[in-house]
């Protein structure tokens, strides 16, 4: 069963288009890493699922409803971001209720556990939090809300690092214990890519590639060799990736399967073949140009 | 416990490899049920569904049989294939490279050999050998 739809999804902000006629779905109880950089419209698309937001063109449909507005959807969803806002006169602990009395779900135990673990005072404010407790806190609230359809939105804003593993940690165990449909947006993927089933990219407001982790680790290798060899053997293929190395040696990133075929008929002719990590691929997929960063260093 | 994702293998390849470990030196028996997708998960950080496809490689391979509503269990003559598999597959293909290694620097056969030796002794001394 999908939680979410996407047809053709379209939102422009005056002049600006920040989502682009973008099409997908998201399965129940899965765990989807949104991967994209800055400006990507990586919130825009999350609040608009959220309800938050309303599409400018496109149908969305969140439990088979149209999220915008939406009471269904606002009780079995929960959006975190280092936006969140509560009333200032609430302590740590009086949140904590007020959100126990909202969520169906909601796990105390759970919300107790972690406030100890994190020593977090439930006498505190949260306006008086630091920007890493806050997002502390914020992800407790994420957790133990317990909804069929969770939504972190960049959470480890401010989070030490190790804050940041026992974050990703705990929302794995958690998940083991009461599967649910996640989504975790973030600009890197290195560190949530373990805990992820499967990825969405997107780049200046469109969808990139949705596809399983373990995919998009075997998507694409990196050919190192002469410069002529690598030219004449990628000639007509999709580059992704392309760097000078030394005086006569290039390295460039293809699709794997295209490489295959290539190597089968070129042989290895002094080249190496090399695994590309995800979150390099992540970075090429969507970078502005081809060279990357060095683009604009080379021939100037 | 710390995969290595900074290595090509994928991590669902790690984690078939590494249960193909466990039985090799023993560790599950045959016909005992082995972990599950969520035991995995739960001890290597990892989605299930990555987990889940590591288990599944290795049932492909009739390495584990799967009794319905139990989980997968060892087959009787794991060892046996998973020895035969990684003889032809990986075991070839490090001698591969280190015979396109020792081309590329000019190293003789006999020379290759002897290193060959030489590492096996030095595996003897220090380690013994495992399993059996």
């Amino acid at each position: 069963m999908d939680v979410i739809s996407c047809q053709e999804l379209t939102k422009t902000f005056g002049r600006v288009r920040a989502l682009n006629n973008i099409t997908f779905t998201i399965g129940q109880n899965r765990i989807t890493g949104l991967i994209g950089p800055n400006g990507a419209g990586k919130t825009t698309l999350l609040k608009i699922i959220a309800g938050f937001l309303r599409a400018s063109s496109g149908e969305v449909r969140v439990f088979s409803e149209d999220p915008f507005n939406n009471l269904k959807v606002a009780a079995n969803m929960i959006f975190i971001d280092d936006q969140m806002r509560f009333p200032q006169s609430l302590t740590l602990s009086e949140i904590l209720a007020s959100a126990a009395a909202f969520y169906e779900n909601w796990d105390m135990e759970l919300a107790r556990r972690l406030f100890d673990y994190f020593s977090l005072d439930p006498e505190q404010y949260h306006h008086k939090l630091s920007k890493g407790m806050k997002s502390t806190f914020n992800m407790i609230i994420g957790l133990a809300a317990r909804c069929p359809l969770t939504i972190f939105d960049e959470p480890t804003t401010g989070m030490d690092a190790g804050v940041r593993k026992d974050f990703y940690r705990a929302l794995l165990r958690d998940y083991l214990r009461k599967p649910r449909t996640i989504i975790i947006s973030s600009h890197l993927l290195n560190e949530i890519e373990d805990i992820l089933e499967d990825i969405f990219l997107l780049s200046g407001g469109e969808k990139r590639l949705q596809t399983p982790v373990s995919d998009l680790k075997e998507f694409a290798v990196a050919l190192r060799g002469k410069r002529e060899v690598i030219d004449k053997l990628t000639a007509g293929q999709e580059i992704y990736y392309q760097k000078s190395v030394g005086k006569d040696h290039s390295y460039v990133v293809i699709r794997r399967d295209a490489a295959e075929g290539l190597l089968k008929k070129a042989g290895r002719d002094g080249l190496e073949v090399f695994p590309v990590k995800a979150d390099d691929l992540c970075v090429y997929l969507t970078s502005r140009k081809r060279g990357g960063i060095d683009s604009v260093f080379d021939r100037y | 416990m710390e995969l290595n994702s900074v290595e090509g293998k994928p991590i669902y390849v790690q984690i078939a490899e590494w249960l193909e470990n466990e039985i090799l030196c023993g560790n599950i028996k045959e016909n005992e049920k082995i972990y599950s997708q969520y035991q995995l998960a739960e001890m290597f950080n990892i989605n299930p569904a990555t987990a889940a496809k590591g288990i599944n490689i290795l049932a492909d391979q009739g390495i584990l049989y799967k009794k319905r509503g139990l989980g997968m269990f060892l087959s009787p003559e794991a060892k046996e294939k998973i020895r035969d598999k990684r003889k032809n597959h990986t075991l070839k293909r490090l001698v591969e490279e280190v015979v396109f290694e020792a081309r590329l620097l000019g190293v003789s056969e006999a020379e290759l050999l002897s290193m060959i030796r030489d590492a096996g002794k030095v595996f003897d001394e220090h380690e013994g050998i495992e399993g059996g």
